[in-house]
């Protein structure tokens, strides 16, 4: 799973996050380092699309985002769709 | 570093930069930068002039690239959507002539009813300092008025671009013999750096 905006409702799926924290969750749990441009990038078109929204920003200007209904929905289709995947992937090279 | 990344997230359109630049750079103080940052930070700029709007981006109208000895052509008509819904045409001509050690750029190009004016640069190449090179350069810049101005002025110049302009013009050429139009090819590298970012 390498889809930036994936990675980014897996990590507010946790709970809300600015941008730093959730690169860092990212890079925790998918060993994946996203830069800034690729994170915003997707930040601004999941935002667009209606699936996280901001939150109050903290005093030093650090906006934390929220994972909304339609994200989670979202997410969860996605990953389900994954899942189905990697059980058939998996389920096939034990058989091969 | 961050100096130079804060310089590239003015490349950002005036729109996403008013809703996410504070932030933006809230988040470069934070983090340790590395090249492949700063890059990225440039690309995915680049990104969001095309992407902000599909039925704001720009259309490539006609495109024309040629090699010449040492060097290319490009002819260029772009037409580029203004703030009040009408649309504005670019035209350009470049020419780059490099041989080795010194190198000649000739641009010309007009923008919308307003007259061309003709940028000269003649550059020496100097010492390479990792991704970045020092050249001497002399511009000319020729107006229709009659009026010329001239500069001399030591110039860092990114080498890593060479390798996206030479990447450009090979999708170009492909794309060219494949029977696609020259906006076909731009509609594709633009979706490809849509994915990527």
């Amino acid at each position: 799973m390498s889809d930036p905006a994936l990675l980014v409702l897996a990590s507010l799926a946790e709970g809300d996050k600015h941008g730093y924290a959730m690169m860092e969750d990212i890079q925790r749990f998918a060993g994946l380092r996203l830069g800034p441009g690729t994170l915003y990038g997707a930040i601004a078109r999941l935002e667009q699309r209606g699936w996280i929204r901001p939150g109050k920003t903290t005093e030093d200007r650090r906006q934390p985002y929220t994972l909304s209904a339609d994200g989670r929905r979202h997410l969860e289709e996605q990953l389900s769709g994954l899942n189905q995947i990697v059980r058939t992937g998996l389920k096939r090279l034990r058989h091969a | 570093m961050k100096r130079l990344a804060r310089w590239l997230a003015r490349l950002y359109p005036p729109q996403w930069r008013a809703r996410y630049g504070h932030e933006f750079e809230a988040l470069l103080e934070d983090v340790n930068l590395t090249w492949r940052d700063v890059f990225g930070v440039a690309l995915s700029a680049l990104g969001e002039h095309y992407m902000s709007e599909p039925t704001m981006s720009p259309r490539i109208v006609d495109l024309v690239s040629r090699d010449i000895p040492h060097g290319y052509e490009l002819e260029t008509v772009v037409e580029y959507p203004r703030d009040d819904g009408s649309r504005m045409l670019v035209r350009g001509f470049l020419r780059e002539v490099d041989l080795g050690d010194s190198y000649v750029t000739l641009t010309h190009s007009s923008r919308g009813s307003e007259p061309a004016q003709t940028i000269l640069v003649c550059g020496r190449k100097g010492d390479i300092d990792g991704d970045f090179r020092t050249d001497e350069t002399e511009m000319l810049v020729l107006r229709a008025d009659g009026t010329v101005q001239r500069t001399e002025q030591t110039v860092k110049t990114w080498l890593k671009y060479d390798a996206i302009r030479v990447g450009l013009r090979e999708k170009y050429r492909n794309g060219m013999q494949a029977g696609l139009t020259p906006d076909d090819i731009f509609q594709q590298i633009r979706a490809a750096s849509s994915s990527e970012a």
